[in-house]
């Protein structure tokens, strides 16, 4: 089990190694660099802008430095946001992306699993239909046209709740709602087909045969075996709705990291794209990590094979 | 202790007693703070983006300029209407050759702090600028100065900079050649003094809100990236004004603007889109404030590359292209189309316009065809042309209208679009054949002539070099008034016109939604709106 676990540390760490090493040549790959703009510079302010931001030395150099700082904390100033350091931006930025994305996951887990139950439990029903169709409208529509769109009804036409920004509790309910859309559907639909599955089983006929009440059966024998699969699909998908709050941090003007990885890439602001790059990285594989190494403690055919 | 009953019966008494003077007085009291929330309403503002910075020696957008304006005073400044006026210098004389300026500045003035704010302030904020440490990308706008390139080059001590405190209250101001422009120069928050005392305690932590010290009427209280930023009154500023607290909020997409502004989140937005303009000239007439911005767009052809180092294929090109349309039909977004490189709007000066433009359509592409045959191209030889432009919507549509005036006279156009970084980036490199351009900014000629100059080095993106037009530039560039220096500028500006180094297109109309309850707003073309002037109707 220690060996198991240092080669998945190892290999973890391997992994963000590669991945910090790749997206900091990309980013020096395209084209344009973080001071071209409509502006005239003359050569001795480009110069005195160059050695400022360390970009005067070699590509190399650059790199080692980069890593250097990485291993003591530091992910470097802004180029863009000149007056913080990526650091300060990450502290700033990331519990807004967090809170969004954890909102997310509490509407997508409890109203998706409770509309897959009413829908299994009765299927082929009117109730299972409509709950369906419903699922595959929230899975075909993306979210930036939902979005818009709510912010378009509840802020704009109706006045209810404010349409970006951040400040109040109401400025947390449209993009968390927004973003949960499309996986509550999908939790839905998983739900409710595990559900009917389970429906057939036999171990419920003999449940039914003890006399167990309905409530009982659906809460002892179905609901645990129904929630397998929905809780295999969590993992990916609390990753994504953690990480994955780019779109609706544009539309509804969040302050969070995903709006700095967009406007750091389009501006060449290399340390900031790198710094959310590292935080993604950080964070999706230590929730690997954390996966496997949970795997491994309840499986003992994972550690065999090592 | 009362009891029931008793209780029972004051209620009764005050009801019939009191009541009529407890109206009266509760209306009183509503009158009175409801007069005081007024005045102390803070005032929401929408800003196109997320400032990178509010130290005003490193700044280098518009959309800093603005919050900068509020926060600092420099030794000129704009009023209401975007006009130049004394700010924190109350008057200045001129040497009669035109290089020396010496500025008197205001008494009793303070920093946000209560510290009295004196001429060396200036002198250490100009060497700040100017010292190669700072790394401010746009030192050279105070290049006038005298030894301001040598000190930012590092080949000359800060000490060598051409600006001197000969007392407290006395700057003095020595330039490399005369610049009559110099008031307007003093505008941008490149001149703005910043605080030594705390520059010195603190270093570059001096920009957050709590160490934050400046000397406009407002300084800074919040600063949340890309949420807002929260300025407050400044209780030393010299003069009182009535909004207490304004915050900036960060709208880069138009459409979330034009939402925030509808669900009255922000009092005012910068621009909109621009599809919504004939909807909300209906609908929010009373809201909508349209004001031309001293700017030009244009197309830059590329002189050193083949065919476009022939003048007669320039030319050709330039004669179909119909601005008019393009602005009144294509983008319909307001654009005013321009016929001369200097905007318009320019104050003093009389723009020389394209030669052809007193011909009609027919003869315009009567001339173009004969031209391009001239030049070797025609039916069985097409032009094949590659136009670059900055990625949108509404630059698309323009040049995809470009491309099909050309394509009457035979011309085949590729467009390639790149987003604005690469765009500009590509254009300094000179790879390109023909692209949009945009300038905007000064209200003086030679801030749009000087483009045109062969040194000037690559925003001269087509690399355009004719000795006629640099010695009446340089020649202008001598003279210390106004007038005779505007002559040789028009006259350069014909040469350079008549040889289509560039088309101008239009100039941009700023397109703004301002809630009509706000006093003290006024279009002007430098499109400044400083909150000090600003109130609630």
């Amino acid at each position: 089990m220690v060996r198991y676990l240092l080669i998945r540390t190892g290999l973890t760490l391997l992994t963000f190694w590669l991945i910090v090493t790749v997206v900091f040549f990309l980013m020096r790959l395209a084209p344009g660099g973080p001071f071209d703009g409509e502006r005239r510079l003359p050569p001795e302010v480009e110069t005195n802008l160059r050695a400022a931001y360390n970009l005067d030395k070699s590509l190399p150099q650059q790199y080692i430095d980069y890593l250097g700082m990485l291993v003591r904390g530091d992910l470097g100033p802004s180029f863009r946001q000149k007056d913080f350091s990526v650091n300060e931006l990450v502290a700033i930025g990331l519990p807004v992306s967090l809170t969004i994305g954890g909102l997310a996951l509490i509407i997508a887990t409890t109203v998706g699993i409770a509309v897959g139950l009413r829908a299994g439990l009765s299927p082929g029903s009117r109730k299972d239909i409509a709950l369906m169709g419903l699922t595959n409208i929230g899975i075909a529509l993306p979210t930036i046209i939902v979005a818009p769109l709510l912010v378009l009804v509840f802020g704009v036409t109706l006045g209810w709740l404010p349409t970006g920004g951040v400040g109040s509790f109401s400025h947390y309910i449209l993009p968390p709602i927004a973003l949960a859309l499309p996986f509550t559907a999908a939790i839905a639909r998983l739900t409710r087909g595990s559900v009917v599955e389970t429906l057939s089983q036999p171990h419920l006929k003999t449940a039914r045969a003890k006399g167990l009440t309905e409530r009982l059966i659906i809460r002892r024998h179905i609901f645990p075996i129904a929630l397998l699969p929905v809780v295999s699909y969590l993992g990916p998908a609390a990753t994504s709705l953690l990480t994955g709050s780019v779109v609706i941090e544009q539309v509804f003007e969040l302050p969070g990291i995903g709006r700095y990885f967009v406007q750091g890439a389009l501006n060449r602001d290399y340390t900031l794209v790198m710094g959310v790059v590292v935080v993604y990285a950080a964070l999706i594989l230590m929730f690997n990590l954390l996966v496997d190494l949970a795997y491994a403690w309840m499986d003992p055919r994972i550690r065999l094979q090592e | 202790m009362v009891k029931p009953g008793n209780r029972l019966q004051l209620i009764q008494a005050t009801n019939t007693l009191h009541i009529l003077p407890r109206i009266l007085l509760f209306l009183l009291c509503w009158c009175l703070l409801s007069g005081i929330a007024n005045g102390a309403k803070p005032l929401h503002l929408g800003n196109p983006g997320e400032p990178e910075t509010l130290d005003p020696h490193r700044y280098n957008l518009r959309l800093e300029e603005t919050i900068l304006t509020d926060l600092f005073l420099g030794l000129t400044t704009f009023n209401a209407h975007g006009k130049i006026v004394p700010g924190a210098a109350v008057a200045w004389t001129t040497s009669s050759n035109g290089l020396t300026w010496t500025f008197t500045l205001r008494r009793g003035l303070k920093w946000s702090d209560g510290k009295p704010l004196t001429a060396g302030d200036f002198v250490y904020a100009f060497r700040r600028l100017l010292a190669p440490a700072t790394a401010a990308s746009l030192a050279y706008f105070m290049y006038p100065l005298k030894n301001a390139e040598a000190v930012n080059s590092g080949k000359l001590p800060p000490e060598e900079l051409g600006a001197r405190a000969v007392d407290e209250h006395t700057l003095v101001l020595n330039l490399q050649a005369p610049y009559p422009h110099l008031p307007e120069r003093l505008l941008y928050p490149t001149g703005y003094p910043v605080p030594e005392h705390v520059i010195e305690q603190v270093g570059d932590a001096w920009v957050k809100p709590q160490n934050w010290v400046s000397n406009g009427a407002y300084r800074l209280d919040d600063w949340q990236p890309q949420s807002h930023i929260t300025l407050v009154r400044n209780e030393h500023f010299f003069e009182p004004v009535e909004i207490a607290r304004v915050t900036y909020h960060p709208l880069a997409n138009e459409q979330s603007a034009y939402n925030r502004y509808r669900a009255k989140e922000v009092h005012a937005i910068s621009n909109f889109p621009s599809g919504e303009l004939d909807r909300i000239r209906e609908n929010l007439a009373s809201h909508l404030r349209l004001s031309p911005l001293l700017s030009i767009v244009y197309l830059v052809f590329n002189t050193t590359v083949a065919p476009f180092d022939d003048v007669r294929v320039r030319e050709a090109l330039a004669l179909v292209i119909n601005p008019e349309v393009l602005t009144d039909k294509v983008q319909r977004s307001g654009n005013i189309a321009n016929g001369s490189f200097v905007p318009a709007n320019v104050i003093n000066y009389e723009p020389a316009v394209m030669p052809h433009l007193h011909l009609n359509e027919a003869a315009r592409r009567e001339k173009a065809t004969k031209l391009l045959r001239e030049a070797g191209y025609g039916t069985d030889k097409k032009l094949k042309v590659t136009m670059r432009y900055v990625s949108g919507i509404e630059a698309k549509k323009t040049q995809l209208a470009i491309a099909s005036f050309w394509k009457n006279i035979g011309v085949e156009t590729q467009l390639h679009h790149a987003e604005l970084k690469v765009h500009f980036a590509d254009l300094r490199q000179g790879d390109f054949q023909v692209a949009q351009a945009g300038w905007f900014g000064e209200n003086n000629a030679e801030h749009y002539l000087g483009l045109l100059v062969s040194d000037t080095g690559n925003v001269n993106y087509g690399r355009y070099a004719n000795p006629a037009y640099d010695a009446l530039m340089h020649a202008a560039g001598q003279q210390a008034e106004v007038t005779a220096r505007n002559n040789l500028l028009h006259q350069a500006e014909a040469v350079g016109i008549a040889e289509y180094p560039v088309v101008p297109l239009y100039s941009v109309m700023i397109r703004r939604l301002v809630d009509p309850a706000i006093t003290g707003w006024h279009e002007n073309s430098r499109d400044v709106h400083p909150v000090r002037f600003l109130g609630w109707r």
